[in-house]
């Protein structure tokens, strides 16, 4: 168990950029996870971690050791890869018992460590197939199991369950989360798929283009946003953003837009750093923050007119047009409206954003 | 994946494109089993037997090609007479040891060439490839008096090193590819399961066994089947197969009967070994991606 710092680090490939001067800490125990889309450089992190990359600048330490010139051998951590990386040539047995013998464990420790290993990833009756006879999930069950016979520093999984289907993905978080629990052992999880990260993590680390967006907490990342891009990427279905312009009027200060103008609170006015009258900011609204009635409520609402509805199951997302934009709302699956009908919008006023229109940065 | 057949339909022209080529191969072999057949039959065969040959047109005639008693006497010659079991153990201790070592450096440079980037890579890689771009009359003169100031000329050590010479860059080279088409994502694997780089390498042998194998023959074949290096080089003291029947050719006494046994012992080993590895030569040159 280690505690890992990662701290101004850089990765180019030739003149390409790949990490940008990334400085993250996972306390020893915890879970981290590193969120972003796909070319953000998780990957290349993870390997500058595992010693399969050169750190091009910057230090990593495990606890205080310094582990830049370290070979990845004796790092010890383990790895899944995102494309498996299983032995070929080897049965699922050998590929999970691989890491055990290269350390020289007796071979009745080996047979219980991976016996265990695969009742808990369900793999039991594959231990003696070869890596061209599984499925794509099987193999990436097989990669999880190798790293988890031993009992590392360090787990570095690199979007471990990408190819697994909905259910065994579902399962899988829950198993992953909680051997991470029980073991206790430094987590580090690579994915594309915010939900995977909200739903793990206990720190995520939203990474775009190389550099580091917002390190924090799942409820942090979800709640404060510290820019459009991650409020944009994080949270499903996506959040609202309809450009408006900060008007004072009177005692109070209006974000205006076309179809309607909302009062901020004092506090809000004290975020946008004096930007009282002129200029426009980005207004976010998550789909579930936003109300919506087919008749017009007493407060200040929007008005707009349905455009669409999905039904997901529990819930119902409407699409609504405004003059120059559509927003999407998260309702319950009564809702009478159809495609055509007038609407009405309300927003929870403690529940939305404002980022700056050129840099993204959110005022709050 | 769809079925591998070939849907096939015929036309005039295939059927008889079919048969131009049935009577093709056939005549092939003929071409290229016949002498071989000769050779092994005469070797049973005592002199003149061996040239009691029918009148041209006399077709029935050639039945007298398989009358004859069996006689073993030229083999009894060459190993009682002529110490043809050294020279089996010469050619096989020159071409072993040289194919040896060509498969094991060969492999080691290969993977370093295929795995590791610095700078004048392809450079390097060129220089070693163009080294057997030269023919090899070429180069023999110099080669020989180099090796007779080292004191080579004659031993099995200085024509094992003569045909490594010539084995080593066509190994690194064909090995090379073979080293390419494993994913290097295993050795990182192996690396982080706790291996050391050259456990690494060791891992992914039994990926590359197949080539190595195929390779290993190739370079068998060209030592145990070499005259120029083995005559020159090797003449004295290292006397191969190929010298030793050769010198059966005297000006005056040409001993057909021993030289045709001399070619069947010569031949044999290396067809049956082909034939022992036939699966192997087949998969092992035509190795595709290691599939992961
Ligand atoms: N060996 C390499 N040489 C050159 N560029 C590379 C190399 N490996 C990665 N890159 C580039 O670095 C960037 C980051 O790659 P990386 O593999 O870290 O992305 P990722 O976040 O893991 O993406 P994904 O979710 O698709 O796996 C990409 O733009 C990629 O093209
Ligand atoms: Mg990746």
């Amino acid at each position: 168990m280690a505690k890992v710092s990662i701290r101004n680090v850089w990765k180019k490939y030739g003149e390409f950029p790949a990490v940008k001067d990334l400085n993250i800490e996972c306390p020893d125990g915890s879970f981290l996870s590193i969120l972003g889309p796909s070319g953000c450089g998780k990957s290349s992190t993870m390997r500058m971690i595992a010693g399969l990359e050169h750190i091009t600048a910057g230090d990593i330490y495990f606890d205080e050791q310094r582990i830049n010139d370290l070979a990845p051998k004796d790092r010890d951590v383990s790895m899944v890869f995102e494309n498996y990386a299983l032995y070929p040539h080897k049965t699922v047995f050998d590929n999970m018992a691989n890491p055990l013998k290269l350390r020289g464990q007796d071979s009745a420790r080996i047979k219980e460590r991976v016996g265990q290993a695969a009742n808990l990833l369900e793999i039991g009756e594959l231990l003696h197939r070869r890596p061209q006879e599984l499925s794509g999930g099987q193999k990436q069950r097989v990669a999880i199991g190798r790293a988890i016979v031993r009992e590392p520093k360090l787990f570095l999984f690199d979007e471990p369950i990408a190819h697994l289907d909905a259910k065994l993905r579902a399962h899988m978080r829950g198993e992953i989360k909680h051997l991470q629990r029980t073991l206790g052992t430094t987590m580090i999880y690579v994915t594309h798929d915010q939900l995977e990260a909200m739903s793990m993590a206990d720190t995520i680390a939203v990474m775009h283009e190389g550099e580091l967006q917002q390190l924090g907490s799942p409820r942090e990342v979800y709640n404060n946003p510290v820019n459009a891009w991650v409020a944009g990427f994080v949270g499903e279905p996506a959040m609202n953003f309809l450009t408006c312009d900060v008007r004072g009027d009177g005692g109070e200060v209006l974000l205006a837009h076309p179809n309607f103008g909302i009062a901020l609170k004092p506090e809000q006015v004290k975020c946008l750093n004096g930007r009282k009258g002129g200029g426009s900011v980005r207004m976010g609204v998550r789909p579930d923050a936003l109300n919506i009635a087919l008749e017009r409520p007493a407060e200040p609402a929007i008005a707009g007119e349905v455009f669409v509805n999905e039904l997901l199951g529990g819930d119902m997302i409407v699409e609504v047009q405004l003059s120059d934009a559509r927003v999407r709302v998260k309702t319950s699956p009564e809702f009478p409206g159809n495609p055509g009908d007038k609407c009405y919008l309300t927003v929870n006023r403690d529940k939305w954003h404002a980022f700056a229109t050129d840099t993204g940065k959110a005022y709050f | 994946m769809a079925s591998r057949d070939i849907v096939h339909y015929d036309t005039p022209l295939s059927k008889a494109f079919r048969w131009f080529s049935a009577v093709f191969i056939g005549f092939y072999l003929i071409w290229t089993l016949l002498p071989i057949f000769v050779m092994f039959v005469s070797s049973f065969k005592d002199l003149l037997e061996a040239f009691k040959i029918p009148a041209v047109g006399d077709w029935m005639g050639a039945a007298v090609f398989f009358d004859f008693s069996p006689t073993l006497t030229h083999y009894e010659n060459l190993f009682r007479n002529l110490n043809f079991t050294s020279y089996i153990v010469n050619s096989l201790v020159a071409a072993g040891g040289s194919a040896l070592i060509s498969v094991v450096l060969g492999s080691m440079c290969a993977y370093s060439l295929s795995r590791i980037e610095f700078r004048g890579k392809s450079d390097l890689f060129f220089w070693i490839i163009s080294t057997r771009m030269a023919p090899v009359v070429a180069v023999m003169v110099p080669l020989y008096a180099i090796f007779r100031s080292l004191d080579l000329v004659g031993t099995l050590p200085g024509l094992i090193l003569a045909y490594t010479t010539f084995n080593l860059p066509f190994a690194i080279w064909i090995l090379k590819g073979f080293f390419d088409n494993v994913p290097y994502a295993i050795e990182e694997a192996q690396m982080v399961d706790g291996a050391t780089r050259s456990q690494a390498f060791m891992s992914i042998l039994p990926l590359v066994a197949p080539g190595i194998g195929a390779f290993l023959v190739l370079c068998i074949l060209f030592a145990w089947n070499d005259f120029l290096f083995a005559a020159i080089i090797g003449s004295g003291g290292a006397k191969t197969l190929p010298v030793a029947t050769r010198e059966l050719v005297q000006p005056q006494n040409i001993q057909w009967g021993s030289i045709m046994a001399a070619g069947v012992v010569t031949t044999l080993p290396m067809m049956l070994l082909g034939l022992v590895i036939r699966r192997y030569l087949v998969t092992g040159l035509t190795m595709g991606a290691v599939k992961e």
